[in-house]
Protein backbone atom coordinates (compact mmCIF):
# COMPACT_ATOMS: atom_id res chain seq x y z
CA UNK A 1 0.00 0.00 0.00
CA UNK A 2 1.36 3.35 -0.72
CA UNK A 3 0.47 6.99 0.97
CA UNK A 4 0.72 9.35 -1.77
CA UNK A 5 0.84 12.27 0.69
CA UNK A 6 2.76 12.93 3.63
CA UNK A 7 5.06 15.79 4.67
CA UNK A 8 8.61 14.86 6.36
CA UNK A 9 8.38 18.15 8.31
CA UNK A 10 8.10 16.96 11.75
CA UNK A 11 11.43 14.87 11.54
CA UNK A 12 13.68 15.69 15.09
CA UNK A 13 16.54 14.94 12.96
CA UNK A 14 16.11 17.73 10.45
CA UNK A 15 14.55 20.16 12.95
CA UNK A 16 17.40 19.71 15.28
CA UNK A 17 20.02 20.57 12.42
CA UNK A 18 18.08 23.69 10.92
CA UNK A 19 16.58 26.20 13.61
CA UNK A 20 15.39 27.71 10.64
CA UNK A 21 13.49 25.02 9.03
CA UNK A 22 12.00 24.40 12.79
CA UNK A 23 10.95 28.24 13.01
CA UNK A 24 9.77 28.59 9.60
CA UNK A 25 7.60 25.16 9.47
CA UNK A 26 5.46 26.74 12.48
CA UNK A 27 5.55 30.04 11.30
CA UNK A 28 4.62 29.12 7.56
CA UNK A 29 3.12 25.64 7.61
CA UNK A 30 1.68 26.04 11.00
CA UNK A 31 2.31 22.89 12.92
CA UNK A 32 3.05 23.36 16.36
CA UNK A 33 3.45 20.11 18.37
CA UNK A 34 6.71 18.59 19.11
CA UNK A 35 9.31 16.96 16.50
CA UNK A 36 9.45 13.04 16.26
CA UNK A 37 12.07 11.02 16.15
CA UNK A 38 12.79 9.45 12.04
CA UNK A 39 11.91 6.25 13.14
CA UNK A 40 7.96 7.26 14.45
CA UNK A 41 7.00 8.19 10.86
CA UNK A 42 8.66 4.22 10.01
CA UNK A 43 6.32 3.05 12.53
CA UNK A 44 3.37 4.61 11.80
CA UNK A 45 4.00 3.14 8.14
CA UNK A 46 4.25 -0.06 9.32
CA UNK A 47 1.64 0.03 12.12
CA UNK A 48 -0.85 1.53 9.72
CA UNK A 49 0.39 -1.50 6.86
CA UNK A 50 1.89 0.83 4.37
CA UNK A 51 4.96 0.02 2.55
CA UNK A 52 5.93 3.26 0.75
CA UNK A 53 5.42 7.12 1.30
CA UNK A 54 5.31 10.32 -1.34
CA UNK A 55 7.12 12.69 0.77
CA UNK A 56 6.58 15.91 -0.38
CA UNK A 57 8.47 19.48 -0.03
CA UNK A 58 7.18 23.20 -0.09
CA UNK A 59 9.33 25.58 -1.67
CA UNK A 60 8.68 29.11 -0.68
CA UNK A 61 11.74 30.53 -1.17
CA UNK A 62 9.78 34.04 -3.03
CA UNK A 63 6.88 34.04 -0.67
CA UNK A 64 7.95 33.23 2.58
CA UNK A 65 11.95 32.88 2.01
CA UNK A 66 11.86 29.18 2.93
CA UNK A 67 12.09 26.23 1.77
CA UNK A 68 10.08 23.40 4.07
CA UNK A 69 12.85 20.35 3.65
CA UNK A 70 14.71 21.21 0.72
CA UNK A 71 15.00 18.58 -2.17
CA UNK A 72 18.49 17.43 -1.20
CA UNK A 73 17.32 16.44 2.27
CA UNK A 74 14.37 14.66 0.94
CA UNK A 75 16.78 12.90 -1.24
CA UNK A 76 18.98 12.02 1.58
CA UNK A 77 15.53 10.58 3.01
CA UNK A 78 14.75 8.21 -0.05
CA UNK A 79 18.09 6.98 -0.38
CA UNK A 80 18.63 6.09 3.41
CA UNK A 81 15.22 4.26 3.25
CA UNK A 82 13.49 2.49 0.56
CA UNK A 83 9.85 3.14 1.65
CA UNK A 84 10.15 6.79 0.71
CA UNK A 85 9.48 8.24 -2.58
CA UNK A 86 10.65 11.57 -2.99
CA UNK A 87 8.61 14.55 -4.97
CA UNK A 88 11.07 17.82 -5.55
CA UNK A 89 9.29 21.28 -4.73
CA UNK A 90 10.63 24.49 -6.55
CA UNK A 91 9.14 28.04 -6.55
CA UNK A 92 8.20 28.56 -10.00
CA UNK A 93 8.56 32.42 -9.44
CA UNK A 94 11.93 32.38 -8.80
CA UNK A 95 14.67 32.29 -11.76
CA UNK A 96 15.53 28.99 -13.94
CA UNK A 97 12.42 27.09 -11.86
CA UNK A 98 12.55 25.16 -15.17
CA UNK A 99 16.00 24.29 -15.23
CA UNK A 100 16.11 23.69 -11.26
CA UNK A 101 13.51 21.17 -11.72
CA UNK A 102 15.28 19.16 -14.71
CA UNK A 103 18.44 18.98 -12.76
CA UNK A 104 16.80 18.08 -9.41
CA UNK A 105 14.89 15.09 -11.23
CA UNK A 106 17.83 14.11 -12.79
CA UNK A 107 20.23 14.43 -10.43
CA UNK A 108 18.14 13.81 -7.23
CA UNK A 109 16.48 10.89 -8.26
CA UNK A 110 12.95 12.83 -7.29
CA UNK A 111 9.86 11.06 -9.16
CA UNK A 112 7.35 14.27 -9.36
CA UNK A 113 6.64 17.47 -8.69
CA UNK A 114 5.04 19.00 -5.30
CA UNK A 115 3.15 22.95 -5.71
CA UNK A 116 0.82 24.46 -3.30
CA UNK A 117 -0.16 27.55 -5.01
CA UNK A 118 -1.86 28.33 -1.93
CA UNK A 119 1.89 29.20 -0.08
CA UNK A 120 4.00 29.63 -2.91
CA UNK A 121 1.35 32.07 -3.98
CA UNK A 122 0.46 31.97 -7.81
CA UNK A 123 -1.83 31.25 -10.79
CA UNK A 124 -2.11 28.00 -11.09
CA UNK A 125 -2.71 28.73 -14.84
CA UNK A 126 -0.32 31.17 -15.57
CA UNK A 127 1.06 30.45 -18.62
CA UNK A 128 4.35 32.58 -18.21
CA UNK A 129 5.34 31.59 -14.88
CA UNK A 130 3.89 27.86 -14.37
CA UNK A 131 3.69 26.73 -18.21
CA UNK A 132 7.35 25.87 -18.09
CA UNK A 133 7.31 24.49 -15.11
CA UNK A 134 4.46 22.10 -16.25
CA UNK A 135 5.95 21.19 -19.89
CA UNK A 136 9.29 20.08 -17.99
CA UNK A 137 7.03 17.88 -16.20
CA UNK A 138 5.87 16.45 -19.23
CA UNK A 139 8.60 16.03 -21.15
CA UNK A 140 10.18 14.27 -17.78
CA UNK A 141 6.90 12.26 -17.76
CA UNK A 142 7.00 12.84 -13.85
CA UNK A 143 3.79 13.79 -11.85
CA UNK A 144 2.73 17.24 -10.37
CA UNK A 145 0.60 17.55 -7.47
CA UNK A 146 -0.82 20.64 -7.22
CA UNK A 147 -2.43 21.78 -4.30
CA UNK A 148 -6.03 22.71 -4.35
CA UNK A 149 -8.83 23.26 -1.65
CA UNK A 150 -8.61 24.04 1.53
CA UNK A 151 -4.70 25.06 3.45
CA UNK A 152 -4.64 24.83 6.82
CA UNK A 153 -1.53 26.27 6.61
CA UNK A 154 -1.77 29.78 8.37
CA UNK A 155 -0.07 31.44 5.54
CA UNK A 156 -1.70 29.82 2.44
CA UNK A 157 -3.92 31.72 0.83
CA UNK A 158 -7.19 29.68 -0.33
CA UNK A 159 -7.56 32.11 -3.47
CA UNK A 160 -4.87 30.73 -5.23
CA UNK A 161 -5.96 27.33 -4.60
CA UNK A 162 -9.22 26.61 -6.56
CA UNK A 163 -9.19 23.96 -8.77
CA UNK A 164 -10.86 25.31 -12.10
CA UNK A 165 -7.44 27.12 -13.29
CA UNK A 166 -6.15 23.07 -13.91
CA UNK A 167 -8.35 22.47 -16.85
CA UNK A 168 -5.93 24.90 -18.81
CA UNK A 169 -3.45 23.07 -17.85
CA UNK A 170 -4.55 20.06 -18.58
CA UNK A 171 -5.53 21.06 -22.24
CA UNK A 172 -2.37 22.15 -23.00
CA UNK A 173 -0.65 19.74 -21.55
CA UNK A 174 -2.40 16.11 -22.37
CA UNK A 175 0.34 14.02 -21.33
CA UNK A 176 0.79 15.64 -17.53
CA UNK A 177 -0.33 13.43 -15.33
CA UNK A 178 -1.62 16.13 -12.44
CA UNK A 179 -2.46 15.06 -9.13
CA UNK A 180 -5.14 17.11 -6.87
CA UNK A 181 -4.97 16.47 -2.83
CA UNK A 182 -7.92 16.58 -0.82
CA UNK A 183 -10.21 15.45 -3.54
CA UNK A 184 -9.81 19.70 -3.70
CA UNK A 185 -12.61 20.01 -0.56
CA UNK A 186 -14.05 22.29 -0.55
CA UNK A 187 -14.41 22.14 -4.12
CA UNK A 188 -14.58 18.57 -4.59
CA UNK A 189 -17.22 19.01 -7.47
CA UNK A 190 -15.20 20.97 -9.77
CA UNK A 191 -12.17 18.70 -8.91
CA UNK A 192 -14.27 15.31 -9.77
CA UNK A 193 -15.46 17.13 -12.82
CA UNK A 194 -12.04 17.61 -13.68
CA UNK A 195 -10.67 13.93 -13.07
CA UNK A 196 -14.38 12.90 -14.69
CA UNK A 197 -13.05 15.18 -17.99
CA UNK A 198 -9.18 13.65 -18.07
CA UNK A 199 -8.06 10.76 -17.26
CA UNK A 200 -4.07 11.74 -16.29
CA UNK A 201 -6.35 13.92 -13.39
CA UNK A 202 -6.34 12.21 -10.30
CA UNK A 203 -7.20 13.03 -7.14
CA UNK A 204 -6.35 11.78 -3.51
CA UNK A 205 -7.78 10.81 -0.50
CA UNK A 206 -6.83 13.49 2.45
CA UNK A 207 -9.80 15.07 2.70
CA UNK A 208 -9.20 16.94 6.69
CA UNK A 209 -11.72 19.41 7.71
CA UNK A 210 -14.16 17.60 10.29
CA UNK A 211 -14.05 14.31 12.07
CA UNK A 212 -11.82 11.09 11.85
CA UNK A 213 -11.40 10.50 8.58
CA UNK A 214 -13.53 7.60 9.23
CA UNK A 215 -16.59 10.18 9.01
CA UNK A 216 -15.30 12.50 6.32
CA UNK A 217 -14.46 9.98 4.00
CA UNK A 218 -17.79 8.87 4.60
CA UNK A 219 -19.67 11.91 4.39
CA UNK A 220 -17.71 13.49 1.06
CA UNK A 221 -17.40 10.00 -1.00
CA UNK A 222 -20.48 8.28 -0.21
CA UNK A 223 -23.10 10.80 1.03
CA UNK A 224 -21.76 13.96 -0.88
CA UNK A 225 -20.22 12.32 -4.28
CA UNK A 226 -21.61 9.19 -4.23
CA UNK A 227 -19.54 5.22 -4.33
CA UNK A 228 -21.07 4.70 -7.42
CA UNK A 229 -19.46 7.68 -9.03
CA UNK A 230 -16.14 6.10 -7.98
CA UNK A 231 -16.48 3.28 -8.96
CA UNK A 232 -17.78 3.64 -12.34
CA UNK A 233 -15.90 7.37 -13.58
CA UNK A 234 -12.86 7.10 -11.15
CA UNK A 235 -11.96 4.22 -10.63
CA UNK A 236 -8.56 3.94 -12.03
CA UNK A 237 -7.76 8.02 -10.60
CA UNK A 238 -8.18 7.92 -6.88
CA UNK A 239 -4.74 7.90 -4.74
CA UNK A 240 -5.08 7.31 -1.25
CA UNK A 241 -3.05 10.08 0.76
CA UNK A 242 -3.12 10.75 4.63
CA UNK A 243 -1.91 14.33 4.57
CA UNK A 244 0.51 12.84 7.89
CA UNK A 245 1.26 14.46 10.11
CA UNK A 246 -2.08 16.42 9.83
CA UNK A 247 -4.16 13.61 10.25
CA UNK A 248 -2.18 10.12 11.25
CA UNK A 249 -1.75 7.51 9.01
CA UNK A 250 -3.37 4.98 10.96
CA UNK A 251 -6.28 5.95 11.12
CA UNK A 252 -6.74 7.62 7.48
CA UNK A 253 -6.28 3.89 6.33
CA UNK A 254 -9.28 2.81 8.90
CA UNK A 255 -10.88 5.14 7.12
CA UNK A 256 -10.85 4.18 3.73
CA UNK A 257 -11.31 0.38 4.47
CA UNK A 258 -14.33 1.16 6.70
CA UNK A 259 -15.77 2.46 3.12
CA UNK A 260 -18.67 0.33 1.33
CA UNK A 261 -16.78 -0.23 -2.25
CA UNK A 262 -15.44 -3.02 -4.24
CA UNK A 263 -12.58 -5.30 -3.55
CA UNK A 264 -10.76 -4.16 -6.80
CA UNK A 265 -11.81 -0.18 -6.10
CA UNK A 266 -9.87 -0.31 -2.51
CA UNK A 267 -7.05 -2.03 -4.28
CA UNK A 268 -6.60 0.53 -6.87
CA UNK A 269 -6.99 2.85 -4.40
CA UNK A 270 -4.16 1.50 -1.89
CA UNK A 271 -1.76 0.41 -4.57
CA UNK A 272 -2.55 -0.26 -8.31
CA UNK A 273 -3.28 3.40 -9.26
CA UNK A 274 -0.22 5.00 -7.46
CA UNK A 275 2.13 1.74 -8.65
CA UNK A 276 1.30 2.45 -12.07
CA UNK A 277 1.19 6.47 -12.03
CA UNK A 278 4.92 5.91 -10.42
CA UNK A 279 5.50 2.90 -12.50
CA UNK A 280 6.96 1.51 -9.56
CA UNK A 281 8.11 -2.31 -10.10
CA UNK A 282 5.56 -4.59 -8.11
CA UNK B 1 13.66 14.55 52.87
CA UNK B 2 15.06 13.69 49.87
CA UNK B 3 13.71 14.02 45.99
CA UNK B 4 15.60 12.15 43.25
CA UNK B 5 13.81 12.40 39.78
CA UNK B 6 14.82 10.60 36.18
CA UNK B 7 12.54 10.75 33.16
CA UNK B 8 12.65 8.28 30.79
CA UNK B 9 12.31 8.93 26.70
CA UNK B 10 11.64 6.27 24.69
CA UNK B 11 9.77 5.40 21.25
CA UNK B 12 6.56 3.25 21.03
CA UNK B 13 6.35 0.96 18.36
CA UNK B 14 2.51 0.03 18.51
CA UNK B 15 -1.26 1.89 18.35
CA UNK B 16 -1.89 -0.07 21.82
CA UNK B 17 0.88 -1.30 23.72
CA UNK B 18 1.93 -2.79 27.60
CA UNK B 19 5.37 -1.36 28.17
CA UNK B 20 6.74 -3.60 31.69
CA UNK B 21 8.65 -0.74 33.67
CA UNK B 22 8.56 -2.74 36.83
CA UNK B 23 12.33 -3.04 36.58
CA UNK B 24 13.43 0.55 35.89
CA UNK B 25 11.19 1.41 38.51
CA UNK B 26 13.06 -0.93 41.32
CA UNK B 27 16.28 0.01 39.83
CA UNK B 28 15.71 3.42 40.44
CA UNK B 29 14.83 2.82 43.63
CA UNK B 30 17.74 1.42 44.90
CA UNK B 31 19.83 3.62 42.91
CA UNK B 32 18.19 6.50 45.07
CA UNK B 33 19.54 5.16 48.47
CA UNK B 34 16.61 5.93 50.53
CA UNK B 35 15.28 3.85 53.00
CA UNK B 36 11.79 5.14 53.73
CA UNK B 37 9.30 7.08 51.61
CA UNK B 38 7.53 6.49 48.35
CA UNK B 39 7.96 6.37 44.58
CA UNK B 40 6.13 7.85 42.76
CA UNK B 41 5.36 6.92 38.95
CA UNK B 42 3.87 9.69 36.18
CA UNK B 43 3.39 9.96 32.46
CA UNK B 44 4.07 12.79 30.83
CA UNK B 45 1.30 12.92 28.13
CA UNK B 46 -2.74 12.44 27.91
CA UNK B 47 -2.73 9.27 25.93
CA UNK B 48 -1.22 6.75 27.76
CA UNK B 49 -1.83 5.35 31.00
CA UNK B 50 0.32 4.07 33.78
CA UNK B 51 -1.30 0.98 35.42
CA UNK B 52 -0.31 -1.70 38.09
CA UNK B 53 -1.68 -5.43 36.93
CA UNK B 54 -0.10 -8.92 36.44
CA UNK B 55 2.05 -9.13 34.10
CA UNK B 56 0.70 -12.02 31.42
CA UNK B 57 0.08 -11.40 27.14
CA UNK B 58 -3.90 -12.48 27.67
CA UNK B 59 -4.46 -9.79 30.12
CA UNK B 60 -2.86 -7.52 28.39
CA UNK B 61 -5.07 -8.71 25.33
CA UNK B 62 -8.31 -8.78 27.78
CA UNK B 63 -7.75 -4.87 28.83
CA UNK B 64 -6.56 -3.62 25.32
CA UNK B 65 -10.04 -4.77 24.21
CA UNK B 66 -12.19 -3.92 27.04
CA UNK B 67 -10.99 -0.66 26.65
CA UNK B 68 -11.64 -0.76 23.15
CA UNK B 69 -15.25 -1.14 24.07
CA UNK B 70 -15.87 1.09 26.58
CA UNK B 71 -13.95 3.61 24.71
CA UNK B 72 -14.41 2.82 20.70
CA UNK B 73 -12.81 4.72 17.88
CA UNK B 74 -15.05 6.48 16.15
CA UNK B 75 -18.53 7.44 17.68
CA UNK B 76 -20.76 10.67 16.42
CA UNK B 77 -21.08 12.38 19.49
CA UNK B 78 -17.08 12.79 20.17
CA UNK B 79 -16.58 16.70 20.03
CA UNK B 80 -12.58 15.93 20.09
CA UNK B 81 -13.02 15.13 16.23
CA UNK B 82 -11.82 18.49 14.54
CA UNK B 83 -8.69 20.65 14.08
CA UNK B 84 -6.77 21.93 16.78
CA UNK B 85 -5.10 24.91 15.85
CA UNK B 86 -2.95 25.04 18.67
CA UNK B 87 -1.20 21.67 17.30
CA UNK B 88 -1.78 22.34 13.61
CA UNK B 89 -3.40 18.77 13.72
CA UNK B 90 -6.98 16.98 13.51
CA UNK B 91 -7.92 15.71 16.83
CA UNK B 92 -9.45 12.59 16.20
CA UNK B 93 -7.91 10.54 18.79
CA UNK B 94 -10.85 11.07 21.75
CA UNK B 95 -10.51 6.97 21.61
CA UNK B 96 -7.25 7.54 23.31
CA UNK B 97 -7.95 10.16 25.48
CA UNK B 98 -10.67 8.35 27.09
CA UNK B 99 -8.80 5.20 27.26
CA UNK B 100 -5.99 7.13 29.24
CA UNK B 101 -8.53 8.52 31.65
CA UNK B 102 -10.17 5.47 32.74
CA UNK B 103 -6.22 4.10 33.38
CA UNK B 104 -4.91 7.14 34.79
CA UNK B 105 -1.39 8.78 34.72
CA UNK B 106 0.35 7.38 37.56
CA UNK B 107 0.72 4.95 40.48
CA UNK B 108 2.99 5.28 43.67
CA UNK B 109 4.66 2.55 46.06
CA UNK B 110 5.72 3.02 49.63
CA UNK B 111 9.63 2.18 49.88
CA UNK B 112 10.45 0.81 53.64
CA UNK B 113 14.22 -0.35 54.56
CA UNK B 114 15.72 0.39 51.27
CA UNK B 115 12.99 -1.60 49.25
CA UNK B 116 9.86 -0.90 47.30
CA UNK B 117 6.92 -2.45 48.41
CA UNK B 118 5.26 -4.39 45.70
CA UNK B 119 2.98 -7.60 45.18
CA UNK B 120 4.21 -10.51 43.42
CA UNK B 121 2.20 -10.32 41.06
CA UNK B 122 1.98 -6.51 40.49
CA UNK B 123 3.83 -5.26 37.47
CA UNK B 124 3.80 -1.58 36.52
CA UNK B 125 3.13 -0.91 32.60
CA UNK B 126 3.94 2.36 30.75
CA UNK B 127 0.57 1.73 28.36
CA UNK B 128 0.45 3.50 24.88
CA UNK B 129 -2.79 4.42 23.56
CA UNK B 130 -1.68 6.31 20.27
CA UNK B 131 1.34 5.25 19.47
CA UNK B 132 3.93 4.97 18.13
CA UNK B 133 5.07 8.16 19.41
CA UNK B 134 8.08 9.47 21.63
CA UNK B 135 7.43 9.24 25.27
CA UNK B 136 8.27 10.18 28.49
CA UNK B 137 7.56 8.71 32.03
CA UNK B 138 8.87 10.18 34.93
CA UNK B 139 10.04 8.56 38.41
CA UNK B 140 10.49 10.31 41.43
CA UNK B 141 11.63 9.08 44.57
CA UNK B 142 11.17 10.75 47.98
CA UNK B 143 11.84 9.89 51.71
CA UNK B 144 14.74 9.75 53.88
Amino acid sequence: MIDFHTHPFMIKELTEMDNNLARNIKKVFGFYFPPQPLKVFLLELETSGIDRAVILPIDCTTSYGCTLVSNIQIAELTEKYQCFIGFASIDPKTKNAPQKLEKDIKELGLKGLKLDPSLQQFDINDKNLTFPVYQVCQELDIPVMIHCGLSWAPRGLEKYAFPLGIEEVAQAFPKLKIIIPHFGWPWYQESIMLAMKFKNIYLDTSIIFSGTPKEVLQHVLCDLIGMNVLERNLHFQILFGSNYPRADIRRSVRGINSLQMSTSLREHIFSLNAEKLLKLEK
Amino acid sequence: MKFNLKQITFVTTKETEFINITDNVKEFVKISGLENGFVLVMSKHTTTAIIVNEGLPDLESDIAKQLEHLAPNDMPYYRHSRFLHSDGQMAINSSSHIRGALLGFEVIFPINNGQMIVGNRQTIYFVELDGPQERTYVIQAMGE
